[in-house]
Protein backbone atom coordinates (compact mmCIF):
# COMPACT_ATOMS: atom_id res chain seq x y z
CA UNK A 1 0.00 0.00 0.00
CA UNK A 2 2.68 2.38 -0.62
CA UNK A 3 2.11 5.63 -2.59
CA UNK A 4 4.16 6.33 -5.48
CA UNK A 5 5.21 10.68 -5.83
CA UNK A 6 2.52 11.58 -7.93
CA UNK A 7 -0.21 10.22 -5.51
CA UNK A 8 1.71 11.60 -2.82
CA UNK A 9 2.14 15.43 -4.60
CA UNK A 10 -1.63 15.13 -4.87
CA UNK A 11 -2.19 14.49 -1.23
CA UNK A 12 0.22 17.50 -0.29
CA UNK A 13 -2.22 19.84 -2.63
CA UNK A 14 -5.35 18.80 -1.08
CA UNK A 15 -4.12 19.85 2.45
CA UNK A 16 -2.43 22.74 0.93
CA UNK A 17 -6.33 23.65 -0.26
CA UNK A 18 -8.15 26.75 2.23
CA UNK A 19 -11.37 24.45 2.88
CA UNK A 20 -14.77 26.47 4.28
CA UNK A 21 -13.62 25.13 7.86
CA UNK A 22 -10.28 27.11 7.97
CA UNK A 23 -12.74 30.51 7.41
CA UNK A 24 -12.50 32.49 10.52
CA UNK A 25 -10.16 29.98 12.64
CA UNK A 26 -8.12 32.85 13.75
CA UNK A 27 -10.63 35.64 14.51
CA UNK A 28 -12.13 32.33 16.98
CA UNK A 29 -8.75 31.66 18.45
CA UNK A 30 -8.19 35.06 18.89
CA UNK A 31 -11.91 35.56 20.55
CA UNK A 32 -11.12 32.42 22.91
CA UNK A 33 -7.71 33.85 24.06
CA UNK A 34 -9.13 37.11 24.63
CA UNK A 35 -11.84 35.32 26.54
CA UNK A 36 -9.02 33.35 28.71
CA UNK A 37 -7.08 36.23 29.95
CA UNK A 38 -10.31 38.26 30.78
CA UNK A 39 -11.36 35.37 33.23
CA UNK A 40 -8.29 35.07 35.06
CA UNK A 41 -6.46 38.90 35.13
CA UNK A 42 -9.17 40.61 38.04
CA UNK A 43 -8.93 36.73 39.91
CA UNK A 44 -5.78 37.37 40.40
CA UNK A 45 -6.02 41.32 41.14
CA UNK A 46 -8.59 40.30 44.12
CA UNK A 47 -6.30 37.42 45.49
CA UNK A 48 -3.75 40.20 45.58
CA UNK A 49 -6.81 43.03 46.55
CA UNK A 50 -7.51 40.68 49.86
CA UNK A 51 -3.94 38.84 50.19
CA UNK A 52 -2.94 42.30 52.58
CA UNK A 53 -5.47 42.93 54.78
CA UNK A 54 -5.98 39.45 55.65
CA UNK A 55 -2.77 38.85 56.87
CA UNK A 56 -2.75 42.32 58.58
CA UNK A 57 -5.69 41.14 59.97
CA UNK A 58 -4.42 37.89 61.38
CA UNK A 59 -1.42 39.71 62.53
CA UNK A 60 -3.63 42.03 65.11
CA UNK A 61 -5.74 39.27 65.99
CA UNK A 62 -2.31 37.04 66.74
CA UNK A 63 -1.05 40.32 68.71
CA UNK A 64 -4.13 40.94 70.66
CA UNK A 65 -4.17 37.34 71.95
CA UNK A 66 -0.94 37.25 72.67
CA UNK A 67 -0.89 40.71 74.92
CA UNK A 68 -4.97 39.68 76.46
CA UNK A 69 -3.45 36.50 77.56
CA UNK A 70 -3.05 35.77 81.33
CA UNK A 71 0.41 35.38 82.36
CA UNK A 72 1.42 31.85 83.33
CA UNK A 73 1.07 31.09 86.69
CA UNK A 74 4.20 31.06 89.14
CA UNK A 75 5.22 28.34 90.22
CA UNK A 76 4.45 27.57 93.92
CA UNK A 77 7.75 28.26 94.99
CA UNK A 78 7.12 32.04 94.45
CA UNK A 79 3.99 31.75 97.26
CA UNK A 80 7.08 29.92 99.71
CA UNK A 81 9.13 32.18 99.47
CA UNK A 82 6.22 34.86 100.47
CA UNK A 83 5.23 32.39 103.63
CA UNK A 84 8.83 31.90 104.49
CA UNK A 85 9.94 35.65 104.57
CA UNK A 86 7.04 35.71 107.13
CA UNK A 87 8.14 33.04 109.32
CA UNK A 88 11.17 35.32 110.79
CA UNK A 89 15.10 34.77 110.76
CA UNK A 90 16.55 31.19 111.28
CA UNK A 91 14.15 28.94 109.73
CA UNK B 1 3.85 46.82 136.22
CA UNK B 2 2.85 45.79 133.22
CA UNK B 3 2.80 42.44 134.01
CA UNK B 4 0.94 42.16 137.07
CA UNK B 5 -2.04 43.90 134.93
CA UNK B 6 -1.78 41.62 132.24
CA UNK B 7 -2.25 38.74 135.25
CA UNK B 8 -4.49 39.87 136.77
CA UNK B 9 -6.60 40.80 133.57
CA UNK B 10 -6.29 37.03 132.59
CA UNK B 11 -7.46 35.83 136.08
CA UNK B 12 -10.26 38.18 135.55
CA UNK B 13 -10.75 37.26 132.13
CA UNK B 14 -10.24 33.29 132.06
CA UNK B 15 -10.17 31.94 135.70
CA UNK B 16 -7.42 30.63 137.41
CA UNK B 17 -5.50 27.92 136.04
CA UNK B 18 -5.74 28.59 132.62
CA UNK B 19 -4.82 32.18 132.68
CA UNK B 20 -1.37 31.03 134.92
CA UNK B 21 -0.48 28.98 132.16
CA UNK B 22 -0.71 31.39 130.23
CA UNK B 23 0.82 34.36 131.89
CA UNK B 24 3.96 32.50 132.79
CA UNK B 25 4.41 31.35 129.01
CA UNK B 26 4.27 35.01 127.93
CA UNK B 27 6.50 35.67 130.91
CA UNK B 28 8.82 33.68 129.18
CA UNK B 29 8.35 34.80 125.67
CA UNK B 30 8.89 38.60 126.56
CA UNK B 31 12.12 36.88 128.43
CA UNK B 32 13.41 35.42 124.87
CA UNK B 33 13.33 39.12 123.77
CA UNK B 34 16.33 40.15 125.74
CA UNK B 35 18.20 36.81 126.35
CA UNK B 36 18.06 33.40 124.45
CA UNK B 37 20.20 29.70 124.77
CA UNK B 38 23.23 29.34 122.99
CA UNK B 39 24.48 25.82 121.57
CA UNK B 40 23.61 23.81 119.42
CA UNK B 41 20.11 23.08 117.58
CA UNK B 42 18.72 21.17 115.50
CA UNK B 43 16.20 22.52 113.00
CA UNK B 44 13.68 20.88 110.71
CA UNK B 45 11.28 22.41 108.45
CA UNK B 46 8.61 20.16 106.52
CA UNK B 47 6.38 23.17 105.66
CA UNK B 48 7.20 24.96 103.22
CA UNK B 49 8.89 22.12 101.52
CA UNK B 50 12.35 22.03 100.80
CA UNK B 51 14.74 19.86 99.80
CA UNK B 52 16.70 19.44 102.58
CA UNK B 53 14.62 19.59 105.79
CA UNK B 54 16.75 19.44 108.18
CA UNK B 55 20.16 21.56 109.34
CA UNK B 56 22.12 22.66 112.60
CA UNK B 57 22.41 25.84 114.13
CA UNK B 58 23.59 27.64 117.02
CA UNK B 59 20.44 28.87 118.10
CA UNK B 60 17.06 28.80 117.80
CA UNK B 61 15.33 30.40 114.87
CA UNK B 62 12.67 33.49 115.53
CA UNK B 63 9.26 33.11 115.99
CA UNK B 64 7.37 36.13 116.00
CA UNK B 65 5.29 35.64 119.29
CA UNK B 66 2.65 38.33 119.65
CA UNK B 67 1.93 37.90 123.18
CA UNK B 68 -1.90 39.59 123.15
CA UNK B 69 -2.86 37.31 120.16
CA UNK B 70 -1.77 34.32 122.02
CA UNK B 71 -3.25 35.12 124.76
CA UNK B 72 -6.94 35.73 123.15
CA UNK B 73 -6.60 32.80 120.88
CA UNK B 74 -4.87 29.66 122.44
CA UNK B 75 -5.84 27.82 124.94
CA UNK B 76 -2.31 27.44 126.87
CA UNK B 77 -1.64 23.96 128.74
CA UNK B 78 1.25 23.52 131.10
CA UNK B 79 3.19 20.32 131.96
CA UNK B 80 5.78 18.87 133.32
CA UNK B 81 8.52 17.48 130.90
CA UNK B 82 11.77 15.89 130.65
CA UNK B 83 15.35 17.40 130.78
CA UNK B 84 16.54 19.06 127.11
CA UNK B 85 19.54 19.04 126.10
CA UNK B 86 20.57 18.39 129.77
CA UNK B 87 18.31 21.31 131.40
CA UNK B 88 14.69 21.17 133.50
CA UNK B 89 12.58 22.68 131.47
CA UNK B 90 8.39 22.94 131.92
CA UNK B 91 6.32 21.83 128.21
CA UNK B 92 3.64 24.16 127.33
CA UNK B 93 1.22 23.31 124.59
CA UNK B 94 -1.07 26.02 122.72
CA UNK B 95 -4.00 24.71 120.80
CA UNK B 96 -6.33 27.30 118.96
CA UNK B 97 -9.59 28.02 120.53
CA UNK B 98 -11.16 28.45 116.82
CA UNK B 99 -10.17 27.54 113.79
CA UNK B 100 -7.74 25.06 111.83
CA UNK B 101 -4.18 26.59 112.73
CA UNK B 102 -1.36 24.70 113.79
CA UNK B 103 -0.80 23.70 116.96
CA UNK B 104 2.57 24.38 119.22
CA UNK B 105 4.80 22.82 121.78
CA UNK B 106 7.32 25.18 123.51
CA UNK B 107 9.85 23.85 125.82
CA UNK B 108 11.32 26.73 128.59
CA UNK B 109 14.16 26.44 130.07
CA UNK B 110 12.91 26.41 134.48
CA UNK B 111 15.96 28.28 135.18
CA UNK B 112 16.24 30.85 132.44
CA UNK B 113 12.75 31.22 131.28
CA UNK B 114 13.89 31.06 127.54
CA UNK B 115 11.95 28.76 125.59
CA UNK B 116 14.81 25.90 124.08
CA UNK B 117 12.59 23.77 121.79
CA UNK B 118 9.22 24.64 120.08
CA UNK B 119 7.66 22.44 117.73
CA UNK B 120 4.53 23.36 114.82
CA UNK B 121 2.54 20.48 114.41
CA UNK B 122 -0.90 20.59 111.59
CA UNK B 123 -4.07 20.17 112.88
CA UNK B 124 -3.64 16.00 112.41
CA UNK B 125 -0.55 16.10 114.05
CA UNK B 126 1.88 15.94 111.20
CA UNK B 127 5.16 17.97 111.70
CA UNK B 128 5.40 21.15 110.27
CA UNK B 129 8.38 22.73 111.63
CA UNK B 130 10.80 22.34 114.96
CA UNK B 131 13.57 23.58 116.07
CA UNK B 132 15.35 22.00 119.43
CA UNK B 133 18.59 22.04 121.29
CA UNK B 134 20.67 19.16 121.40
CA UNK B 135 23.16 21.38 123.61
CA UNK B 136 23.67 24.14 125.14
CA UNK B 137 26.41 26.55 126.27
CA UNK B 138 26.53 27.30 130.01
CA UNK B 139 25.58 30.63 130.06
CA UNK B 140 22.52 32.39 127.50
CA UNK B 141 23.09 35.37 125.63
CA UNK B 142 21.74 39.05 125.51
CA UNK B 143 19.77 40.03 122.26
CA UNK B 144 17.72 42.34 121.49
CA UNK B 145 15.01 41.25 119.30
CA UNK B 146 11.61 43.86 119.96
CA UNK B 147 8.68 43.48 118.65
CA UNK B 148 7.47 45.32 116.18
CA UNK B 149 4.21 46.83 117.04
CA UNK B 150 1.35 46.64 114.60
CA UNK B 151 0.84 49.56 113.13
CA UNK B 152 -2.49 51.37 114.22
CA UNK B 153 -5.33 51.48 111.61
CA UNK B 154 -4.11 48.13 109.46
CA UNK B 155 -6.49 45.59 109.70
CA UNK B 156 -9.31 48.59 108.65
CA UNK B 157 -7.31 49.39 105.98
CA UNK B 158 -6.57 46.07 104.53
CA UNK B 159 -10.06 44.99 104.72
CA UNK B 160 -10.71 48.37 102.78
CA UNK B 161 -7.99 47.48 100.18
CA UNK B 162 -9.68 44.14 100.06
CA UNK B 163 -13.27 44.57 100.66
CA UNK B 164 -14.64 41.42 101.23
CA UNK B 165 -11.91 39.43 102.48
CA UNK B 166 -12.37 37.32 105.58
CA UNK B 167 -9.68 36.81 107.58
CA UNK B 168 -8.83 32.72 108.94
CA UNK B 169 -10.46 32.77 112.35
CA UNK B 170 -7.72 34.04 115.00
CA UNK B 171 -5.48 35.60 112.62
CA UNK B 172 -5.02 39.50 111.86
CA UNK B 173 -3.05 41.69 109.75
CA UNK B 174 0.32 42.27 111.80
CA UNK B 175 2.44 44.04 109.16
CA UNK B 176 2.75 45.00 105.59
CA UNK B 177 5.25 45.75 102.72
CA UNK B 178 6.01 45.92 99.14
CA UNK B 179 6.95 43.02 97.01
CA UNK B 180 8.26 43.77 93.21
CA UNK B 181 4.90 45.25 91.63
CA UNK B 182 2.56 43.56 94.25
CA UNK B 183 2.60 43.81 98.17
CA UNK B 184 2.65 41.11 100.70
CA UNK B 185 0.39 41.55 103.91
CA UNK B 186 1.46 38.94 107.12
CA UNK B 187 -1.33 37.94 108.81
CA UNK B 188 -0.69 36.42 112.29
CA UNK B 189 -2.71 34.64 115.19
CA UNK B 190 0.30 35.16 117.85
CA UNK B 191 2.68 32.46 116.31
CA UNK B 192 1.41 31.30 113.24
CA UNK B 193 1.40 33.62 110.46
CA UNK B 194 0.14 33.84 106.90
CA UNK B 195 1.15 35.84 103.81
CA UNK B 196 -1.35 37.26 102.15
CA UNK B 197 0.08 38.72 98.45
CA UNK B 198 -1.07 41.09 96.10
CA UNK B 199 0.64 40.21 92.98
CA UNK B 200 0.12 40.94 88.77
CA UNK B 201 0.41 37.37 88.68
CA UNK B 202 -1.32 34.13 89.67
CA UNK B 203 0.44 31.41 91.96
CA UNK B 204 0.62 27.83 91.23
CA UNK B 205 -1.75 25.95 93.67
CA UNK B 206 0.19 23.76 96.32
CA UNK B 207 -0.40 22.76 99.81
CA UNK B 208 -0.79 25.68 101.67
CA UNK B 209 -1.17 28.01 98.64
CA UNK B 210 -4.39 29.63 97.35
CA UNK B 211 -4.44 32.09 94.34
CA UNK B 212 -7.10 33.89 93.09
CA UNK B 213 -7.79 36.29 90.28
CA UNK B 214 -9.93 39.62 91.28
CA UNK B 215 -9.62 42.42 88.14
CA UNK B 216 -6.64 43.01 86.96
CA UNK B 217 -4.47 41.39 90.00
CA UNK B 218 -4.14 38.47 91.44
CA UNK B 219 -4.13 37.06 95.36
CA UNK B 220 -2.52 34.57 97.20
CA UNK B 221 -2.76 33.46 100.82
CA UNK B 222 0.04 30.86 101.82
CA UNK B 223 0.13 29.05 105.12
CA UNK B 224 0.25 26.07 107.19
CA UNK B 225 -3.51 26.08 107.60
CA UNK B 226 -5.77 23.44 105.00
CA UNK B 227 -6.68 24.81 101.02
CA UNK B 228 -10.90 25.28 102.47
CA UNK B 229 -9.59 28.01 104.55
CA UNK B 230 -7.30 29.45 102.57
CA UNK B 231 -9.66 29.69 99.60
CA UNK B 232 -12.51 30.70 101.94
CA UNK B 233 -10.29 33.77 102.62
CA UNK B 234 -10.04 34.61 99.52
CA UNK B 235 -13.43 33.66 98.08
CA UNK B 236 -15.50 36.48 98.98
CA UNK B 237 -13.16 39.70 97.73
CA UNK B 238 -14.62 41.75 95.18
CA UNK B 239 -11.90 44.08 94.02
CA UNK B 240 -8.43 45.12 94.80
CA UNK B 241 -7.53 48.70 95.72
CA UNK B 242 -3.60 48.99 96.93
CA UNK B 243 -4.08 52.54 97.54
CA UNK B 244 -5.73 52.09 100.60
CA UNK B 245 -2.43 50.40 102.31
CA UNK B 246 -0.10 53.19 100.86
CA UNK B 247 0.47 54.93 104.14
CA UNK B 248 1.53 51.62 105.83
CA UNK B 249 4.46 50.34 103.49
CA UNK B 250 7.83 49.71 103.53
CA UNK B 251 9.96 48.13 101.28
CA UNK B 252 10.29 44.67 101.10
CA UNK B 253 13.69 42.58 100.03
CA UNK B 254 12.24 40.39 97.59
CA UNK B 255 12.15 40.91 93.54
CA UNK B 256 9.40 39.05 92.71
Amino acid sequence: MSMDERELDALLARVREETPADAGAAERFLAWHRAEQGMTAPLAARARATFWPTLLACAAVLTGVLMLRPAPALPASAAYDAYQGALGEGW
Amino acid sequence: MRRPVLLAALLWAGGGAQASDTDVLLTALQQAQTLAARGTAEVSVFFPPRSVPTRQTNALPVVPFRPALIAAHFTVKRSEAPPLAGRDVTRFDLTPKVGQAARWTIWVDRTWNVPLAFEERMPDGTLARRAVFTSVRAQPARVQRPLLPVPAGLRAAVLAALPGVRFPPGFTPTAVKTRGNGLEITLSDGINVLALVIAPRGVRAAPGVASRRVGHRFVWLVGNLPDAPLRSALAGIQTVDEGELGTFLTTGDSNT
